[in-house]
């Protein structure tokens, strides 16, 4: 079974070093440079990543597409999303890609509501219980997390599924396409390390806005 | 007539866009469906300035008081919808060019590739 781990990166020089080194054991490392401006993609390749370099930025939703059809192209059995940052732990990997492996299921998402969570209670409550809420709604499929981007993708489910949301908006986008596409999903437990506050309520707004216009355009 | 100077200046302005309308519309650049669209808008513009009463006529069957309410009403919805299109347009050349940006990016991995196993 061939696994790409893809991680998209925008200027994160600082821990990218870290994070490409504790996911190497797991697959092929494919770091997609989103038109970083520090030394990002330096470090990716000296990593010994393979690199893949968007002249400007797009998107981290972009950038995962990018990952996506390399890696289907290159013949990808299953792919993981991983963050750059540093919040996802890539021990996590085995676990999360085993229901694939064992072909019990087409997309495995982390959630990281389904074991105790540490998450600021501002941005439990007042964004991603509400976000978890809409989604649900929209999309008809019952999850306890929503934009959480620790997910792992069988060579169906990338088949299947295309980012068009350049934004943050693709982690609903997917959720949408399981719908869609009647893919086999399941939640799993992970851990997300909070370092900073992330997404807040601004960019919230913008990924509904980003949603309900994406439709549009189609 | 209080107005007549202002309706000079109105009736100048909308004769010269006529002529880049036209121009536009011979060169191609527009078309025809385009064209007439924009031609009604700026006659409209030449009646609502000469024949202001035909303004209060539409407004009184529309049930609006005034008929510069009227123009005010339809100036600010034919805004938003403008305004709509444009976001719609920049949307659109968005993802195209997000396209071109991960084509770039593949296409770039794929030369230096075949280029090392040339070596």
């Amino acid at each position: 079974m061939k696994t790409f781990i893809i991680i998209p990166c925008y200027n994160e020089a600082e821990k990218l070093a870290n994070v490409i080194n504790s996911v190497k054991e797991y697959g092929q490392v494919v770091v997609v440079n989103d038109g970083s401006i520090d030394a990002s993609e330096q470090i990716a390749n000296d990593q010994g990543a393979i690199v893949l370099s968007h002249l400007i930025n797009r998107g981290q939703g972009a950038a995962l597409e990018t990952g996506n059809r390399y890696a289907l192209k290159n013949g990808a059995d299953i792919v993981v999303h991983f963050d750059s940052d540093g919040q996802h732990k890539a021990l996590e990997i085995p676990g999360l890609i085993k229901p694939i492996l064992d072909n019990k299921t087409d997309i495995v998402l982390g959630s990281r509501f389904l074991k105790g969570d540490k998450t600021p209670w501002f941005k439990k409550y007042f964004i991603l219980k509400p976000a978890i809420k809409f989604q649900n709604l929209i999309t008809g499929i019952k999850l306890t997390d929503a934009h959480n981007g620790f997910r792992a993708l069988s060579k169906t489910a990338l088949e299947k599924i295309r980012i068009t949301q350049d934004g943050m908006a693709h982690a609903s986008e997917i959720i949408e396409q399981i719908a869609q596409n009647k893919l086999r999903y399941k939640e799993l437990p992970v851990t997300i390390v909070y370092h900073e506050f992330g997404q807040g309520v601004a960019s919230g707004l913008r990924i509904l806005r980003d949603l309900l216009f994406g439709k549009l355009n189609k | 007539m209080p107005y007549l100077p202002l309706q000079i200046i109105v009736t100048l302005f909308v004769i010269l866009v006529v002529f880049r309308l036209t121009k536009k519309y011979k060169d191609s650049i527009l078309k025809t469906s385009e064209f007439i669209g924009w031609m009604i808008i700026w006659v409209i513009v030449l009646v609502v300035f000469w024949l202001p009463q035909t303004t209060s006529y539409l407004a009184f069957f529309l049930g609006i008081g005034r008929g510069v309410d009227l123009a005010v009403y339809v100036s600010i919805l034919l805004l938003f919808y403008l305004i709509f299109r444009l976001y719609l347009k920049i949307d659109k050349q968005q993802k195209e060019i997000t396209k071109i940006v991960r084509q770039l990016a593949l296409e770039d991995k794929e030369s230096k590739k075949t280029m090392n196993n040339e070596l």
